[in-house]
């Protein structure tokens, strides 16, 4: 057992600290990026990928650094205790993860490098508005065989930066009934295909999550992504390492309420003493530290077996997203508590934390639905 | 260095060899000996032997008296597949995994020589001296003492809920020997006969019904050589050692039985005509349990992991008590839930399900956010301690 990072990790964690600090500047900068429609600046975009993250996760032979999921957490907690705002996430991880889970050679070599030099940005279009749920198997989206293409129909809704895609990957069903496991296929779609519409929605966070509507969307036979019909088990890889990468960033996210409350509460004098000195104050501190701490462990322990390619880690996933999700709700709640009636104000760092806990509890599922994962691990 | 969540080859094996005795020798009856903390009878006396003869016990200990010196990660696994079995300690675990540890820090030679080896053999128990009816969170403000007179020291007063010293053989007893002095600078530990002359113990007997007691002193003359290290430096004894020990106590594996035990009961039990798995509140409850059993085990690796890396612990050990305590309440509650109005049977009871084991950890279950340290005096340590927030 060690519970250490290794040298580069803490490298990269240092490096990060640094440059989101310098690029994600101040509240008034989250809260125009949260305006703007893009939603994230191109110098961000491009020091990120000087940083090598981009490729970070992909082997050396694509453009990228060979990197371990153990790697990809350290730094995503680093961009939830920036509340980096973007489409890192989607680019990387739902495109990137997808594509080198499924892909073939030469669509590795077409997308991976690019992604990795930080020119190509990505999405994954799966869930939709009669269920809203990441089981694959529930998908109603269909594609059907016309010559050399799949013709596309029908709506995805919550999908991620979609916005500033130029590539997504859609899943769809292309045989099979409503709810078969068997029968999902995923595609590599140009964002700019013809008989796509896009709706950006007004979230809580400010994040941008889309509607997109698909008519009658031509694509190639040749940008299926993995076999036909066989894309439930690629989706449910993507979504484990989806679900431990947010909780990474849950747990960053966490870690700075944390610090941000626990210095106010050191600092805020009300009835002639620091607050932090009213033990009412201190148990909602120690709240916060003991919900933190768990989340830390959880996530890295689930990044770890899915490093080591263990059958257990669909189990810790589904128990860390369960964990960090509700760990993370209620420390921003206690954070707020301590901030008093100045962190409500929409100026304040508060709510910029606040509101993305809310968001990463909901992305690639809800702790219900992460519990029925559990369940099932557990032989119920 | 890198992170890593398993175990090494070596202790892997070690894990395998405890797993194998155990479920071989750990019978039902020694195991709830241990759960229910009724205290060791003859079994569970020859149980804690032969984890001895079966040179499982004692591998942290030191070489010279009859350990293998290696680190305390054996003793955790150790407790944790005891744990995993039902059995919440080693057997003698005062003495074993709190008590021992402070004699072989701050003992001298001949006391370690005395005690140590017992001990590492699992052969003797202690009663853990602390509370008295005035000191119970507030340890320092207690009233017995023990008067230097020369040969001796002689002890007089009162301590209370003592709970292994109805069948242990000695007391470990904090008392002052300072009158004068701040509470902090004025208690010493002692070792006590626990059947000395002038001393009574008289049985309390908890709501779980568990035994623990009030020990009254009446002029014991305690033998000078058994005073623990320095005179008058108990306190500051207690308190080194009270991270460790909740390292050693504190053990979140204990829990796996009941989500097993949990499992198979939604399994095989029906429901109208439908299994109780496959309702998804069911589900939601029993997954929920295993989700905060994960991660807390996780806390308490960290924590112990510190410890066998020397590293110095804040607060860390204070978290896995508060929650693994909590967490205990909160796992009663979904069980109960499940079993509905069977909850409520007690062991031996018609239509008991479970063999009350619910029904038992539901009474148990008050006492683990006060035992030990209250949730209240915990969050208070990892405020101030761990987050460095100002005393108030
Ligand atoms: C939307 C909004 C509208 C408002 N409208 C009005 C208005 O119209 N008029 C007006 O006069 N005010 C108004 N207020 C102010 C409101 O009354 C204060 O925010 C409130 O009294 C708390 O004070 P504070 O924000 O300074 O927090 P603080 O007093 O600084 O408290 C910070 C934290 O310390 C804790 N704390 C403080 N003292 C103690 C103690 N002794 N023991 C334990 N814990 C303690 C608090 O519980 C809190 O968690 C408004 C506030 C908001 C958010
Ligand atoms: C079954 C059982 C077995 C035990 N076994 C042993 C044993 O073997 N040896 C031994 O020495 N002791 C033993 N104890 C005693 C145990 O350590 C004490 O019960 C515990 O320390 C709490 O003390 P108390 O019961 O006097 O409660 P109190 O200290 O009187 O506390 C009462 C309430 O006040 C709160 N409170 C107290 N001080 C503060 C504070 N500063 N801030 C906020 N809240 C506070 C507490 O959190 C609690 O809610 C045992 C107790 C039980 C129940």
């Amino acid at each position: 057992m060690d519970f250490t990072y290794t040298d580069d990790q803490k490298m990269l964690k240092e490096a990060a600290r640094r440059f989101l600090a310098g690029a994600c500047p101040n509240v008034e900068w989250y809260l125009e990026m949260e305006k703007e429609e893009k939603g994230y600046t191109p110098a961000l975009w491009n020091g990120m990928a000087e940083l090598g993250w981009m490729g970070i996760l992909f082997p050396e032979e694509y453009g990228g650094i060979g990197g371990s999921m153990l790697d990809m957490v350290t730094l995503m907690e680093e961009m939830g205790y920036a509340a980096l705002p973007g489409p890192y996430f989607s680019t990387v991880i739902l495109g990137g993860c997808t594509i080198l889970t499924a892909g073939s050679e030469a669509q590795k070599q077409e997308f991976l490098p690019k992604i990795a030099e930080g020119s190509l940005r990505m999405t994954l279009a799966l869930t939709e508005p009669a269920t809203t749920q990441y089981n694959p198997s529930l998908i109603t989206v269909k594609a059907k065989a016309e010559g050399d293409s799949y013709v596309i129909d029908g709506i995805k809704l919550f999908v991620p930066d979609a916005n500033v895609a130029d590539w997504m990957i859609v899943a769809a069903r292309t045989a099979g009934k409503d709810a078969d496991r068997d029968g999902i296929s995923l595609f590599l779609v140009d964002s700019k295909s013809p008989g796509i519409a896009m709706t950006l929605l007004k979230t809580v966070a400010g994040d941008k999550q889309c509607e997109v509507v698909f008519k009658k969307v031509k694509v190639p036979k040749a940008n299926l992504l993995g076999e036909p019909g066989k894309g439930f088990a690629v989706i449910e890889k993507t979504l484990q390492i989806a679900a431990v990468a947010k909780c990474a960033e849950m747990l960053g996210g966490s870690n700075k309420v944390m610090e941000l409350a626990v210095a106010y509460a050191k600092e805020r004098v009300q009835f002639g003493k620091a607050i932090g000195t009213f033990q009412a104050v201190q148990h909602l501190c120690a709240n916060m530290k003991m919900a933190t701490e768990q989340s830390i462990y959880i996530t890295y322990k689930a990044a770890w077996m899915i490093d080591q390619g263990m059958p257990e880690a669909r189990k810790f996933a589904a128990v860390a997203k369960t964990w960090v999700s509700e760990a993370y709700k209620k420390v921003a709640l206690i954070g707020h508590q301590i901030f008093g009636g100045t962190g409500y104000i929409v100026e304040h760092a508060m709510p910029i934390y606040s509101r993305r806990a809310k968001t990463g509890e909901y992305a690639f599922g809800n702790p219900n639905y992460q519990r029925e994962i559990v369940a099932q691990e557990l032989g119920l | 260095m890198a992170w890593d969540f398993g175990y090494t080859k070596e202790e892997e094996a070690y894990r395998q060899k405890v797993a194998a005795f155990l479920d071989k020798e750990l019978t039902e009856e020694i195991a709830r000996q241990n759960w229910e903390d009724l205290g060791l009878d003859k079994e569970g006396r020859a149980f804690g032997n032969k984890l001895w003869e079966s040179g499982l016990l004692g591998w942290s200990w030191p070489v010279e008296y009859g350990g293998k010196g290696l680190s305390p990660v054996y003793d955790f696994i150790l407790i944790d597949e005891l744990g995993k079995r039902w059995s919440a300690h080693v057997p003698n675990d005062v003495a074993y995994t709190m008590v021992g540890h402070t004699i072989l820090r701050r003992g001298n030679d001949a006391m370690k020589k005395e005690f140590i080896p017992r001990i590492v053999r699992g052969e003797i128990e202690f009663g853990l001296g602390y509370t008295e009816p005035e000191a119970g969170s507030d340890l320092a403000n207690m009233k017995m003492t023990a008067i230097d007179q020369g040969d001796y020291y002689l002890v007089n007063g009162q301590k209370t809920f003592n709970t292994e010293s109805h069948y242990s053989d000695y007391h470990w007893l904090a008392a002052k020997t300072d009158l004068k002095a701040s509470p902090y600078k004025g208690i010493s530990l002692f070792i006590v006969d626990q059947r000395a002359p002038g001393i009574t113990i008289r049985p309390m007997i908890t709501m779980s019904g568990e035994r623990t007691n009030e020990v009254f002193y009446d002029d014991v003359k305690v033998p000078k050589n058994r005073l623990v290290g320095e005179v008058n430096k108990g306190f500051y004894y207690m308190m080194e050692a009270l991270m460790s020990e909740r390292n050693y106590v504190f053990t979140p594996s204990r829990y796996y039985p009941y989500l097993n035990m949990l499992v198979d009961y939604a399994k095989k039990t029906t429901y109208l005509g439908k299994p109780l798995a496959e309702d998804p509140m069911v589900r939601q409850k029993i997954a929920q349990i295993a989700v905060e059993i994960e991660a807390t085990q996780l806390l308490s690796d960290h924590a112990r992991w510190m410890e066998w890396n020397h590293q110095t612990m804040t607060c860390e050990p204070e978290i896995t008590k508060v929650v693994v305590s909590e967490m205990e309440q909160r796992m009663v509650d979904n069980a109960m839930q499940l079993l509905d109005q069977y909850c409520q049977l007690e062991e031996g009871s018609k239509y008991a399900p479970l063999k009350g084991r619910i029904e038992w950890e539901f009474l148990h279950s008050f006492m683990t956010t006060i035992g030990a340290g209250t949730s209240e005096v915990g969050r208070t340590v990892i405020a101030t301690r761990g987050l460095g927030l100002p005393r108030g």
